[in-house]
């Protein structure tokens, strides 16, 4: 029991943290709280099922089909509210605000488009097998979310540390009076991280779909408060802190479920609070980042 | 200071002016009563359903089987009131509360003090059904509890509620249990969701195996929010239990019986509450394979009554309804809605006066007598259901997919259990 | 804002300004008040009246510790659960009446504001997600199977033996009364000074003196007393509810959607705000429930992108540009409708 929550626990929670690293980066880039995350995420699993189901399509194929798509919202979105964020005294609890009210309208459209009820994929992403891990059996989506969220998540690194707009984002990321004294185009370079946001969050969608047992429009706020536990855990603008942080997310909650299950509900959220005040630039943040 | 006597003053003056107006409006209140001599132009029937949220699977069928009887009776010229010797039209008032409990509070008022409705069904479920209690004690209003199955809504001193649809779901696993005694499966797991309808079930359960000497080797609840089941599964699995049982909402039997499927875990016996009540469901969301071999509770249509004394009988129903309602499933809600429907029809031809209490006496001298398309109406001395019996029921494979026979009792099996289940 | 400043202080203003700034502050107490009282001789959906009241008094709620510290909490309806579930345990284990219950109700809920107090060491959305997770651990904990013999856990709580409709209408109506007292007095207090003055700057606020902490606590507490009360008195007007019904995020989302539309920082803002878009709900909402939460997240997003100060600052705006023509270009807005 103890060997299969730790594994269980890795998994998931790899997934946890890519589901999060959207919402980390919009955060940690452009101080926008985008609390539709969780509904992006909802319109990725919406369109694996739809693959899935009308064009016998292999669900994983959602991503590569979501990532561009998402850029280009994205990219339009962000141009569309920066002015209004610009002239803002209180820029973050605008977005909150004003993402609060796109969560509301992607949940109406989602449940107006897809019926109330609960969908599900019963073609797993590689067949309906499972998967044995040192003598453990495991539903195999739950390797496949993990082994998804691993590479995605490094070439979010790779994209950040080793690309020229990686250099921009991370110098957008540290300061925004300096990136612009050092010419970097903010608007641009602000536009793309919002729409790798995006993209990162319907590309979860895929995942969700599998690891959280099916879809349903109402799903979003769940999504968006695990997705920012794991930010807060993980600490904000990392990748590497948000899978940390979705490790730690995963191992409490598969932990508690072996051993507690009628506290595991809770869990989560006392996680969440402990963190945020014992340690509110997260258990992985290095405060020297922002100086 | 300054700011503190200004309160005071501000305080004060507030509440004489409450005052006043509170003698003045209280005064102004006519005086509502509901006894009436005269034969109304039409009988209206007042209820809510849940078009989105997660009731909405359960309490829009439950809908179509109340409109289906309001269709019924109009089509014979109304329904018979026997207070006033004839028919009267049927008038249907159908609210819409996205299962949402604050919602439905106000829409049950709005029921009772503007559309003054002579019928009322509260929507489906406990929760829901929840916020129409009182008031509908204050107003005097009588409420047909179609499948509600909340313990603290039946108390002595409430005649205003009876339950006429679906029984309290603390007796549904009776039969279950016998069956788990009878089979010698002393073995038992039980995960059950942390709300009434789910946690009133478990505790039956593990009072009623304590009976009989038999501790459950698993016995936790987990959150209603719970959808990731691995885990779970895997503790279970830890304990070798013979039979494991799973009560949740369908939003919980979905994901459990997915992710059992493909844990690489097999248990010899799997139960879960809502497949049987929503099979077209879970035909849909959980498939043949993960179906195949589990068991769950044989609801109406599965469990056929074909002598009835009220209404349509099972089979007539189920043919009548597919003819009226081409693209709904027949299923335990839309019989339970037509059910609780036929109680009302039963309540207004018997009762003596047309009053709420003079129907609520009438149905209480025909408890045990009426038996419709979903068993029998046996009411106890506080108004709640027991006649209703939901025998345990088993998937077993037909030609191309599965269907669900009855295995126990065996007054009532169709079919003989297949257990252990085969691996396959 | 000039006439903020010398509103607020009192000091230059002449008597017969003070008397008219009474005369409005008097008027936005009693007219709401008032209202209420006598509603019920024209709609006898007493419920739907307690429900309106109940959200007038949550969006005012919001208003103290949003409109004036500009903490957002997400996480509102805690407080809500906290009073509805505080009322149920004084009447099934402490006795009391219905009355005292939902006393005990405001004090349950501000008891758990004093427990998250810590969390007003955050800001910005880390407060917001944050006070969320506290109502989530809060409802959690009440509906556990654990707790039965404290709350009744995921069975329920019955307080049909308190039960009285006209009873719960007329405590509402003296919560509406209290909330627009507190509003009040706060926009006229020196302490609503003060969480203004720190709105606006906090830095140059704890330079000149002012106990930051002490004040946000101050409305932190108030807010929760609000929504405590608005919760007990709701339990008592249903009597038979389950814990998901009063820990129902929407709540929340309601509450600061009314606040926002009818304008925060304002008095008679969130009233309207949560009298005009709670019977639109009615109207339309129940019939087609989502394309109201459409609509919903449209007036959302239009408020965040151009109108921050809600229906009261176009109602400001109308009034300036009526001045404007009229020729008093200079007019300073007076009472509950100034903006910040």
């Amino acid at each position: 029991m103890v060997l299969y929550a730790l594994i269980s626990g890795i998994l998931i929670g790899l997934f946890y943290g890519f589901a999060a690293l959207g919402l980390s980066l919009a955060f940690g880039v452009l101080r926008v709280v985008n609390i539709a995350h969780g509904d992006v995420i909802v319109l990725g699993s919406y369109l694996a099922y739809e693959l899935s189901t009308q064009a016998h399509l292999n669900p994983l194929i959602a991503i590569p089909v979501a990532i561009p798509v998402a850029v280009v919202i994205g990219l339009a979105f962000y141009r569309l509210i920066a002015p209004s964020l610009g002239r803002s005294k209180d820029p973050e609890m605008l977005s909150l605000i004003l993402f609060f009210g796109v969560s509301q309208v992607i949940e109406a459209l989602a449940t107006i488009g897809f019926t109330v009820n609960q969908d599900t994929l019963l073609t797993g992403p590689v067949g309906n097998g499972s998967v044995q891990i040192l003598g453990q059996t495991f539903p195999n989506y739950e390797p496949v979310a993990a082994a998804v969220a691993v590479p995605g998540a490094l070439l979010v690194m790779l994209y950040l540390y080793r690309s020229r707009l990686g250099l921009a984002t991370r110098a957008l990321m540290s300061s925004r009076a300096d990136a612009l004294l050092a010419g970097i185009d903010v608007g641009r370079t602000s536009a793309l991280s919002f729409g790798i946001a995006l993209a990162l969050a319907a590309s979860a969608g895929v995942l969700s779909i599998y690891v959280n047992g099916g879809v349903n429009p109402s799903q979003g706020a769940d999504l968006t408060t695990t997705a920012f536990a794991v930010v807060v855990i993980g600490g904000l603008g990392n990748p590497g802190g948000a899978l940390a942080g979705g490790l730690v997310f995963g191992l409490a909650e598969q932990f508690a479920q072996s051993y507690e299950p009628n506290w595991a509900g809770l869990v989560p959220y006392a996680l969440l609070l402990a963190v945020m005040l014992a340690k509110p630039e997260g258990l992985f943040g290095r405060r020297a980042r922002y100086a | 200071m300054k700011v503190h006597h200004r309160l005071l003053g501000l305080t004060g003056v507030c509440a004489a002016a409450a005052g006043v107006v509170a003698v003045a409006a209280t005064q102004a209140q006519a005086v509502h009563t509901r006894v009436s001599s005269k034969a109304p132009k039409q009988i209206i029937v007042g209820t809510l359903y849940s078009s989105s949220g997660a009731f909405a699977p359960d309490s829009i069928p439950e809908l179509d089987g109340i409109k289906f009887w309001v269709n019924q009776m109009n089509k014979s010229g109304g329904v018979y009131v026997g207070a006033f010797h004839k028919k009267i039209h049927v008038k249907l008032v159908a609210y819409n509360d996205q299962s949402s409990p604050t919602t439905a509070a106000t829409l049950y008022s709005q029921l009772i003090t503007q559309n003054h409705v002579n019928i009322m069904i509260p929507d489906f479920g406990s929760v829901l059904t929840a916020p129409a209690v009182a008031i509908a004690q204050e107003h005097h209003q009588l409420l047909f509890d179609a499948t509600a199955s909340g313990t603290v809504f039946f108390t002595p001193n409430n005649p205003y509620i009876v339950g006429s649809g679906i029984r309290n779901s603390a007796f549904w696993p009776d039969p279950l249990v016998q069956y788990l005694v009878a089979k010698h499966i002393n073995k038992v797991a039980v995960l059950y969701d942390a709300n009434d309808f789910d946690a009133a079930q478990a505790a039956t359960i593990n009072s009623g195996l304590k009976a009989h000497g038999i501790t459950p080797v698993y016995y936790q609840s987990t959150p209603t929010t719970t959808t990731t089941y691995g885990t779970l599964i895997n503790s279970i699995a830890a304990t070798h239990p013979q039979a494991v049982i799973e009560l949740g909402y369908n939003t919980n039997d979905i994901p459990f019986l997915n992710t059992l499927t493909t844990s690489g875990q097999h248990f010899k016996m799997v139960f879960t509450v809502f497949p049987g009540q929503l099979p077209q469901l879970f035909q849909q969301d959980v498939g043949t394979k993960g179906l195949k071999y589990t068991y769950t509770y044989a609801t109406p249509p599965l469990l056929p009554y074909a002598k009835v004394n009220l209404g349509l009988n099972t089979p007539q129903f189920v043919r009548a309804f597919r003819k009226a309602f081409p693209s709904v499933p027949v299923t335990y809600p839309a019989m339970a809605g037509y059910g609780t429907a036929l109680v009302a029809q039963e309540a207004l031809d018997k009762a003596g006066l047309f009053t709420q209490l003079s129907m609520r006496r009438a149905l209480a001298n025909v408890s045990g007598k009426v038996t419709t398309a979903i068993g029998q109406f046996k009411i106890t001395k506080d108004g709640a259901e027991e006649g209703e019996f939901l025998p345990v029921g088993q998937y077993l494979p037909t030609r191309g997919g599965t269907t669900i026979k009855i295995i126990y009792p065996k007054s009532l099996a169709t079919a003989t259990a297949k257990y252990p289940a085969p691996t396959s | 804002m000039p006439n903020v400043a010398a509103g607020a202080s009192g000091q230059r203003a002449t008597s017969a300004q003070i008397w008219r700034r009474r005369a409005i502050d008097l008027a936005s107490v009693l007219v709401p008040t008032v209202l209420f009282a006598l509603a019920r001789t024209v709609d006898s959906n007493l419920l739907l009246l307690v429900s309106i009241m109940v959200y007038v008094v949550l969006a005012q709620g919001v208003n103290v510790i949003y409109g004036f510290t500009g903490y957002l909490p997400f996480g509102y309806v805690g407080f809500f659960g906290a009073g509805a579930y505080g009322a149920y345990v004084a009447v099934a284990h402490l006795g009391a009446n219905a009355v005292e219950a939902t006393a005990l109700g405001g004090v349950a809920a501000v008891l758990v504001g004093v427990v998250l107090i810590p969390l007003l060491r955050l800001r910005g959305a880390y407060f917001a997600i944050a006070s969320l997770a506290a109502a989530l651990a809060l409802s959690s904990i009440v509906s556990n199977p654990a707790v039965t013999s404290v709350t009744n856990g995921p069975y329920g709580a019955d307080l049909t033996r308190v039960f009285s409709s006209g009873g719960s209408y007329w405590t509402a109506v003296v919560i509406v009364a209290l909330a627009m007292v507190s509003v009040v007095a706060l926009r006229r207090s020196r302490l609503g000074l003060l969480l203004r003055a720190v709105r606006a700057d906090q830095v140059s606020a704890s330079c000149a003196g002012v106990n930051v902490v002490a004040a946000r606590t101050g409305a932190w507490l108030l807010s929760a007393l609000l929504a405590g009360l608005a919760g007990a008195v709701y339990a008592w007007s249903i009597s038979v509810f389950y814990p998901t019904a009063v820990f129902d995020t929407t709540i929340s989302l309601f509450a600061i959607v009314f606040a926002l539309f009818g304008g925060v920082g304002t008095v008679l803002g969130p009233v309207v705000g949560a009298v005009v878009l709670y019977y639109v709900y009615n109207a339309i909402g129940v019939n087609d429930p989502q394309y109201f939460q459409l609509i919903f997240g449209v007036v959302i997003v239009i408020i965040a992108l151009f109108l921050p100060g809600g229906l009261a600052a176009l109602a400001l705006g109308a009034r300036r540009r009526l001045g404007a023509r009229r020729g008093l270009g200079g007019a300073q807005p007076v009472g509950g409708s100034d903006v910040r």
